[in-house]
C-alpha cells in the first residue's frame, strides 16, 4: 500500500472515531516531505459535509526534536494571542494510525513556496509593504503570549538568552572541521557587544521567514512550521525573518524579499510590541553566523557517514557565502 | 602534464551531462539531487582554474595578518593560527588587520564556489 493509501486509512478510522461519524478521506496529497515532518493535505467527507485538513505527521517517533503535542500547543498558544496559525483539532502520540504521532490543522489556502510568494508579490501592488508590517504585528502578537503559559517541555534558555545563543555558536566554531577565522573575528565581536538582556522573555517562532508562510493576494494568512518554538528573547525572530538567505535574491527588500525592515518594525509596534534596535542587529548577525555555522555541520553529517547525501555535501560550499553576509553586516565594527 | 580535456573541462562536460541528458531523465527528489551534482561540478570547474592562485593568495595574506612568515604551513595551518590569536584576547588592531584580509580570502572562495553573492554589498543595513 502506498503512503497516501495507508494514511488515509488511518486517518479515516481515526477521525471517524473522534467525530463519531462514518468519515471517508478524499483528495490526499503530500505537500512536503521534510527530514522530520510529513505534512498531508486531505478533504474528510462525513455526511455530505467536506472539511479541508491537514495532518503533519512525525515518521519516526524517535526523531522528534520537540513532542508532537508540544508543537500543537504552540499552535494553540499562538493562536490565542491573535497570531495567524491554522487551527489544531486534534493532537495524538498514538503512533498506530500513520506510523507516527500526528495532529490536524485546518488546511488554509495559499501560496508557501517563496519564489511562488515573491511572484504573488511582483504581480500584486502593495502586498509586500502589507506582508512586512502584518509580518511584524503576527510577531507582536506571539511575543504578547504569557510564556509561562507555553507547555513545560518548550525549550527555554537557562539564562542570558543573547549568552545561551552565543554559547551554542562558540561550540559549533570549535567543532568546526576547518578552522574559520572570519566566523571566529565575528562571534568575538558579538561576545564583546552582547546587548543587556531583555526585560521579558517571550514565545518564539523560532523559524519565521518566507517558507513558512501561506500568503494569499490578501496578505499573511498563517506562519507554519513551528517545530523550533521556544522561549527566549523576541527580538530573536525578528532578526531572523530579515536573513538573506530568506529574500531569494530579492536582496534589498530585507523582510522575506517582499518588505522593508521599516514596515515591519511599524506593524510590529502597531500591534504593541517593544522593539529593540541593538538586539534586533545583534540577532541578524548571530543569526547569519549560526546559519552559516549549521551548513558546515551539515557538511560534517555527510562526512562522518551519519547523514550521506550530496546536498549536505553542497552544503559545506556554502559556507562562504554565510562568511561573507557575516564579514558585511559587522564591518563598521571594524572600521571598514 | 595529463593529456586534454583538462579537469576543468572535463568537470563542464559532467556538468554538461547532469543538467541536460540526465536531468531531462530524471524527476521528483533525484531530480533535485542532479541539480545539485551539476551545481558541484562547475563549482570543481571552477576551483580546477581559480583554486591554485587563491591558495597562494590566501597564504600570503594570512602571513601578513599574523606577521609571521608561512614557514612551511599551509593555508589550514595559518588559518588555525589566525583563530588561536583572535581568541588569545581583544586585539582590535589585530582584527583591523585581519578584516579586509578575510574578506578577500572570503571573496576568492566565492569566486569559485558562488560567483555574484558578494555584488550585495549590504549597504544600509550595517550596525550603527
Amino acid at each position: 500500500m502506498s503512503v497516501i493509501d495507508e494514511t488515509s486509512k488511518g486517518l479515516a478510522a481515526f477521525l471517524s472515531q473522534q467525530w463519531g461519524k462514518q468519515v471517508a478521506i478524499e483528495n490526499m496529497t503530500q505537500a512536503s516531505a521534510g527530514a522530520r515532518r510529513r505534512n498531508m493535505l486531505f478533504d474528510a467527507v462525513a455526511g455530505g459535509e467536506r472539511t479541508k485538513l491537514v495532518a503533519t505527521i512525525v515518521p519516526f517517533a524517535a526523531m522528534q526534536l520537540n513532542p508532537i503535542e508540544v508543537e500543537a500547543s504552540n499552535l494553540q498558544l499562538a493562536e490565542a494571542a491573535g497570531m495567524p496559525v491554522p487551527h489544531v483539532h486534534f493532537a495524538t502520540s498514538d503512533t498506530s494510525c500513520v506510523g507516527g504521532p500526528f495532529f490536524i490543522t485546518t488546511q488554509i489556502a495559499g501560496e508557501t513556496i517563496p519564489r511562488q510568494v515573491l511572484r504573488l508579490v511582483e504581480k500584486t501592488p502593495g502586498l509586500g509593504a502589507k506582508m512586512a508590517r502584518q509580518c511584524g504585528a503576527a510577531l507582536a502578537r506571539l511575543h504578547s503570549a504569557d510564556a509561562a503559559r507555553a507547555h513545560p517541555l518548550v525549550p527555554r534558555p537557562a539564562g542570558h538568552p543573547l549568552e545561551t545563543a552565543l554559547a551554542v555558536s562558540r561550540r559549533s566554531i570549535d567543532e568546526l572541521l576547518q578552522p574559520s577565522p572570519a566566523f571566529t573575528l565575528c562571534l568575538n565581536w558579538l561576545k564583546r557587544n552582547i546587548p543587556p538582556a531583555p526585560k521579558r522573555i517571550t514565545v518564539v517562532h523560532g523559524d519565521f521567514r518566507n517558507g513558512n508562510l501561506i500568503v494569499g493576494a490578501d496578505g499573511l494568512r498563517a506562519s507554519l512550521d513551528w517545530e523550533g518554538c521556544h522561549l527566549g528573547d523576541p527580538m530573536e525572530d525578528c532578526g531572523w525573518v530579515v536573513q538573506r538567505m530568506w529574500r531569494f535574491r530579492n536582496d534589498a527588500l530585507e523582510v522575506g524579499g517582499f518588505g522593508s525592515v521599516a514596515d515591519m518594525r511599524a506593524g510590529y509596534q502597531e500591534a504593541g510590541g517593544e522593539w529593540d534596535e541593538a538586539r534586533f542587529q545583534w540577532w541578524k548577525a548571530q543569526g547569519t553566523l549560526r546559519w552559516g555555522l549549521g551548513l558546515a555541520g551539515q557538511a560534517k553529517q555527510h562526512l562522518d557517514g551519519s547523514v550521506p547525501s550530496i546536498v549536505l555535501a553542497a552544503s559545506g560550499r556554502r559556507v562562504a557565502e554565510l562568511e561573507y553576509d557575516t564579514l558585511m553586516l559587522l564591518r563598521r565594527g571594524f572600521g571598514a | 602534464m595529463q593529456d586534454r580535456p583538462t579537469a576543468s573541462e572535463l568537470l563542464a562536460t559532467i556538468a554538461d551531462l547532469l543538467e541536460g541528458d540526465v536531468l531531462a531523465a530524471t524527476k521528483g527528489g533525484l531530480q533535485h539531487n542532479v541539480r545539485v551534482a551539476g551545481n558541484l561540478c562547475r563549482i570543481l570547474e571552477r576551483e580546477a582554474q581559480l583554486g591554485p592562485a587563491h591558495e597562494a593568495r590566501e597564504i600570503a595574506l594570512l602571513t601578513e595578518v599574523l606577521g609571521e612568515p608561512a614557514g612551511g604551513r599551509g593555508a589550514r595551518e595559518l588559518s588555525a593560527a589566525l583563530c588561536a590569536r583572535l581568541d588569545a584576547g581583544h586585539d582590535a588592531a589585530l582584527e583591523r588587520r585581519a578584516f579586509p584580509a578575510l574578506l578577500e580570502i572570503v571573496r576568492g572562495k566565492l569566486a569559485i564556489a558562488k560567483p555574484g553573492h558578494d555584488d550585495y554589498d549590504f549597504a544600509g543595513e550595517q550596525l550603527r
